[in-house]
């Protein structure tokens, strides 16, 4: 096994990849329909351009950066790339705390460093229309459902690593396929609820970098995005357990 | 068995191994044995080399068509 310092050093440049490439995409479509009208309030111009299939580009953009860095870097570090994985792995007993904790600074930072490398690539329309993709309840939402949302996709999320990675019968080579189609469908569904971060890292990056260039400030947010895919990862790692462990 | 290589040669050697590949049977001169390595996990761990290696008996030409560069 490589050093945890290298091992982190692959957690940071996975979030930056795929907080660049996935909350770019979100960022990218507001650009694009900036100053159109949009039929509802609900619509905030994701959507404008093909419907549920402006969410579906997103989510695709996301999971094919995740099945990218699972091939990539699956082997080295493991790949986690989202804190609610480390924690719910580390809460199973699966991996250890100091790894743990490492993990989840290297995402954190990494996801930074992918906002900011994304702002420095378009421009501070990226910022100011964009809002780099950052994540907060769509209008009519409340927090509480924007939680359950996050808590459910997260759900699904680490209930497919756990039985196409974790499980030792999993079917191997399939793993970086099937989450990263995962992570478009969720994306899909709950985009337009609470903007599907199912990730705290993924959310922390644009948060940051939008207060550091002047985007709209999501901090009194933030802890939905904490709470629910930590809570929703760690209800799969335990329950895909309970349900497969023969009586 | 006789070793294939020293039969070749116009020798008569009783084989102690077999090409895991071919298997052509190899005396002691003719067979070619190396450690492999191990690895355990993967995806969503990282992976780990064991202590433990795997040996592998090869003969000259296996050895040398398979061989990393
Ligand atoms: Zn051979
Ligand atoms: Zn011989």
């Amino acid at each position: 096994m490589v050093s945890l310092l290298k091992r982190s050093a692959a957690e940071f440049i996975g979030t930056m990849l795929l907080v660049f490439f996935g909350a770019g995409a979100a960022a990218m479509t507001l650009m694009l329909v900036e100053g159109e009208e949009t039929p509802n309030t609900f619509n905030i111009g994701i959507g404008l351009l093909g419907g549920l299939g402006d969410w579906l580009a997103i989510g695709l953009a996301f999971g094919i950066t995740v099945m990218a860095v699972i091939y990539t870097f699956g082997r080295v570090s493991g790949a986690h790339i989202n804190p609610a994985v480390s924690v719910a792995l580390w809460a199973k007993g699966l991996f250890p705390s100091t790894d743990m904790v490492a993990y989840v600074v290297a995402q954190l930072f990494g996801a930074l460093a992918g906002s900011l490398a994304f702002a420095f690539s378009v421009g501070p329309e990226a910022v100011l229309v964009g809002g780099l993709g950052a994540t907060a309840p769509f209008t009519g939402i409340t927090v509480w459902e924007a939680l359950l949302a996050e808590i459910i996709g997260t759900f699904l999320l680490m209930l497919v690593i756990m039985g196409a990675a974790v499980d030792e019968k999993a079917t191997p080579g399939f793993a970086g396929i099937a989450i990263g189609l995962t992570v478009a469908g969720i994306i899909t569904t709950i985009g337009n609820i609470s903007g599907a971060s199912i990730n705290p890292a993924r959310s922390f990056g644009p948060m940051i970098a939008d207060l550091v260039l002047g985007g709209p400030n999501v901090v009194g947010v933030y802890w939905i995005y904490i709470v629910g895919p930590i809570a929703g990862a760690m209800i799969a790692a335990f329950l895909y357990s309970w349900i497969v462990k023969e009586d | 068995m006789k070793c294939y290589i020293c039969a070749e040669q116009g020798k008569d050697t009783d084989a102690v191994a077999i090409c895991i590949v071919c298997g052509m049977g190899l005396c002691m001169n003719h067979a070619i044995r190396e450690e492999e390595e191990l690895w355990e996990g993967g995806y969503p761990f990282p992976s780990k080399k064991v202590s433990k290696t795997l040996p592998r008996i090869l003969c000259p030409a296996c050895y040398e068509a398979i061989k990393k560069e």
